[in-house]
């Protein structure tokens, strides 16, 4: 690119600058450098740490791969929360869609034999979901949170029409492998979550989508006038959580061969929004990363597995949630 | 009348000094309130060198002066809300120190800002007893007797409105006469109004003025701050003019003509130099035919050349922001056309006008320009960023070239540009704005107030670039509200007013005082600027 067609140069009297110069900077702010931007991996080792002391079968290849396993559907749903809390908004509907997408899938999948679409009706359905999401907000200027709520309690109802509300099963051979199968250690979902981790990444780091999700996050109005389309980027990011949505919903269904329109999907959005804001990424947006919420995924992932190892009650695991993602929040507030 | 009663022991110290007050028998000569000596300054700019204020008891005391002559900052020491450096405060010849503005209002002082500060969810009497509510010994609002006491003071000023209405259903003259009663209500003896029939109609401002006069009669004295030379000229006593924060002069409004005054706001040392050369111009790149928007602005037109610098003045309100918010693609509710090299274009999103090669640098940066979680690179890149994409993937490295070129050229001084842009200065946050612009290849640059909250230093760096744009061929808007600025760097100035052009000016031949007469609507063209 040839510089010199946008001017000429302009020579200034003062030019003597004085900055700066991080260079000099002493351990201590660079700790708290460290800190600020890697807090959630530094959190993620010491729980790790800890863990491991306090009950040796944590350490077990097969527990370690079993809580991947286990965090690989929330952590993709996660995801997607990620981008749109980033654009400053936030997704209540990702449970109630992601039951529907799997009521949906199993209807095709029964009606057609094929597993191609299945998937594709999944895909569809979810990202359509998630595009009347951001066609709600954008356009219509509902807040995210109202608009999401009012996709929760629809899209859970359709599903509970559609299954009479129990539960619908798969009579196609074949599509169980998607979450059942492995490649050499790692279970299939695990490296969907992976692959997506990645995918996900690379949108928001190294595309042009990415950098206008964070503008607008941080500010609307400066985006807008910066000459950015900012209703096309929200309804991208609904529909992008929508996709991943079904993606998470494909893996579910193909688990057991089966979804409930009445219980699957329940309270994922809170789990989802948990390991968000576990992993920094702030609630008006703007700011976060995506290598943060995989770690906070990973976070409330060992936080489950460990309390299941040391026999905490079921009834008592949510208190322990609870008060872990309000001392992340506290965490955050400090910066 | 006890309407006096706080919530809490706090302010019961000072609830004795009123009936003080009533007794004492002031004396036209003697001040009732003065500012003696007050310095203050913001970040080692000295606002206020030395100004003396003295008020009397029952006048309409003008304080007038130009953006940023320190009337402003002066009424804020006075109302609480800024401590000054130095100097003193006399109520009567006693001392008092303003140290916040709850303080402030028991000394009977009350400020009605241009921005009303009323809350639209409330009702009309909930709004006057706001923070001092009457209640009975149980606790409860005694709803009927602040109901009574709203209604007295409103018929008193001879205003018909329901104490149970709520704010929101009300029209804006109305608000104000709202704040207005609720000084009454807290017995002030001092009102301070500013600019309060901006957002007015003529009806409006008279029965303001009525108002006032009788407010003068019961002894109260107003400070009365507004660029309107003639509503001081009809309303006011007294004036203090204020020009660079300081006092230039003080005395009576009867004495005066209106030239006069206006040329002691603007001081007769306009000895900074025109930054911009008379260069030949190119053919016309904007043309604005009939631009208009209900409201906002009428019967715009204009035309901008290649490598023209045009400016827009006028007063707060004038609708020149909008005006060109609306050619940005911003706000879409407007009529009329806009042509571009010629060829009439419709802008109904920044993008399009971004695509017509048109830049826009807002006003207040913070808000409107900069993304604060982003870096500085990413910044400059934004408006842009096809420029920095190879086949869908960003160029990190491309960008980082990029953004060095315009830190020479435009002398943006930050050592690394990773870092988030709100750590910069306010100039160099401005620098990048507009080398996000150059890197778009925008032809025509709207700057709206393009120097707002940048040192002095800076603000010329600034000037300089936005001459040396011009002079490679850039077609250049200068919005200001400062006509100072405009008539160094414009090459052609319109006034506006009321959101309407009313004079346009050859750069060179300017007065400031003849923009002054056009921008307070003191002096409007008799020929219609087409």
């Amino acid at each position: 690119m040839q510089p010199a067609r946008k001017g000429r140069p302009l020579k200034l009297a003062n030019t003597n600058v004085k900055e700066y110069n991080p260079q000099v900077s002493n351990a201590k702010s660079r700790l708290t450098w460290l800190w600020s931007e890697y807090s959630v991996i530094i959190a993620f080792i010491i729980i790790f740490i800890a863990s491991s002391i306090m009950n040796p079968r944590f350490l077990d290849i097969n527990n370690q791969l079993n809580i991947l396993m286990q965090v690989s559907i929330i952590g993709i749903v996660a995801l997607g929360m990620t981008v749109v809390m980033l654009s400053g908004g936030i997704d209540l509907s990702v449970g109630s869609v992601l039951a529907l997408v799997g009521v949906m899938t199993v209807l095709a999948l029964n009606a057609s034999g094929s597993i191609l679409i299945g998937i594709f009706t999944a895909l569809v359905v979810g990202s359509f979901a998630g595009f009347l999401n951001g066609l709600m907000v954008a356009k219509g200027r509902i807040a995210s949170f109202i608009a999401t709520l009012g996709m929760m309690a629809a899209a859970r109802s359709i599903a509970l029409y559609i299954a009479e509300g129990g539960s619908v099963s798969g009579e196609v051979n074949g599509f169980t492998a998607i979450a059942n199968n492995d490649l050499w250690i790692f279970d299939y979902p695990v490296i969907i979550f992976f692959v997506m981790t990645a995918l996900v990444y690379i949108l928001m780091h190294k595309t042009r989508f990415g950098r206008y999700v964070y503008a607008l996050g941080s500010n609307e109005k400066a985006a807008m006038l910066s000459a950015i389309r900012v209703d096309r980027i929200k309804i991208a990011v609904y529909s992008l959580a929508g996709l991943l949505v079904s993606v998470a919903a494909i893996i579910e269904t193909s688990r057991l061969n089966s979804i409930s329109s009445s219980s699957s999907g329940v309270q994922y959005e809170l789990d989802a929004i948990a390991a968000v804001i576990i992993g920094g990424t702030r609630m008006t947006g703007g700011r976060g990363k995506i290598i943060g919420t995989l770690f906070g995924v990973l976070i409330l992932g060992i936080l489950n597995n460990m309390m299941n190892l040391m026999n905490v009650s079921p009834y008592l695991q949510g208190f322990v949630k609870g008060l872990i993602i309000i001392i992340a929040v506290v965490f955050q507030k400090r910066e | 009348m006890n309407i006096r009663k706080y919530n809490g022991c706090v302010d019961s110290c000072c609830i004795s000094y009123f009936p003080i007050l009533g007794g004492i028998n002031t004396m036209t000569k003697n001040p009732y309130i003065t500012m003696k000596n007050m310095k203050k300054s913001f970040n080692g700019v000295l606002v206020l060198k030395n100004v003396t204020l003295q008020i009397e008891k029952g006048e309409i005391h003008a304080l007038l002066g130009e953006n940023g002559a320190g009337k402003s900052t002066l009424m804020n020491i006075l109302g609480g809300v800024h401590q000054p450096d130095n100097g003193s405060i006399y109520i009567n010849d006693k001392e008092v120190k303003m140290a916040n503005p709850r303080i402030s209002q028991e000394q009977g002082i009350s400020f009605i800002h241009q921005e009303l500060n009323m809350v639209s969810d409330l009702k009309v009497y909930e709004n006057m007893f706001l923070g001092s509510e009457l209640r009975n010994k149980v606790g409860f609002l005694k709803v009927e007797e602040m109901c009574q006491q709203t209604h007295e003071i409103l018929a008193k000023l001879g205003v018909d409105i329901d104490p149970k209405e709520y704010v929101r259903n009300l029209a804006t003259s109305y608000k104000q006469l709202i704040e207005i009663s609720k000084a009454l209500l807290h017995k002030s003896t001092v009102i301070i109004m500013d600019e309060p029939t901006t957002s007015l109609a003529e009806h409006e401002v008279n029965r303001l003025f009525e108002l006032m006069k009788n407010l003068k009669k019961s002894g109260i004295s107003i400070i009365y701050i507004s660029h309107k030379l003639k509503e001081i000229k009809e309303v006011c006593d007294r004036y203090t003019v204020l020009r660079d924060g300081e006092m230039i002069k003080s005395g009576i409004v009867e004495q005066e003509d209106l030239d006069t005054i206006t040329k002691l706001m603007v001081g007769k040392s306009i000895s900074q130099n025109r930054f911009v050369h008379e260069h030949s111009f190119g053919p016309v790149m904007l043309e604005v035919n009939n631009l208009t928007s209900p409201g906002l602005f009428k019967n715009i037109h204009f035309k901008v050349k290649k490598g023209e610098i045009v400016g827009f003045t006028g007063l707060a309100g004038d609708g020149r922001t909008e005006l060109f918010e609306s050619l940005f693609g911003y706000r879409k509710k407007y009529t009329g056309e806009i042509k571009i090299n010629d060829q009439l274009i419709k802008i109904d999103h920044p993008r399009k006008a971004v695509e017509a090669g048109i830049g826009l640098v807002p006003k207040d940066r913070k808000e409107n320009a900069i993304i604060k979680d982003l870096s500085v690179i990413h910044n400059m890149s934004l408006s842009s960023i096809g420029n920095f994409e190879r086949s869908g993937f960003l160029q990190e490295n491309v960008e980082r070239e990029k953004f060095q070129y315009y830190k020479e050229l435009l002398n943006i001084k930050v050592h690394n540009p990773h870092i988030t842009i709100d750590k910069l200065s306010g100039g160099n946050q401005q620098k990048v704005i507009i080398a996000k612009w150059l890197e778009v290849g925008a032809d025509i640059l709207i700057f709206d107030n393009p120097t707002q909250g940048i040192d002095v230093g800076a603000k010329q760096e600034i000037y300089q670039q936005i001459v040396a744009l011009a002079e490679q061929g850039k077609s250049v808007i200068i919005l200001s509200s400062e006509a100072p600025e405009v008539m160094r760097i414009c090459h052609t100035i319109n006034v506006m007013y009321q959101g309407e052009i009313t004079a346009r000016f050859n750069g060179e031949e300017a007065a400031e005082e003849e923009i002054m007469h056009y921008a307070t609507g003191s002096k409007r063209e008799a020929a219609k600027i087409g």
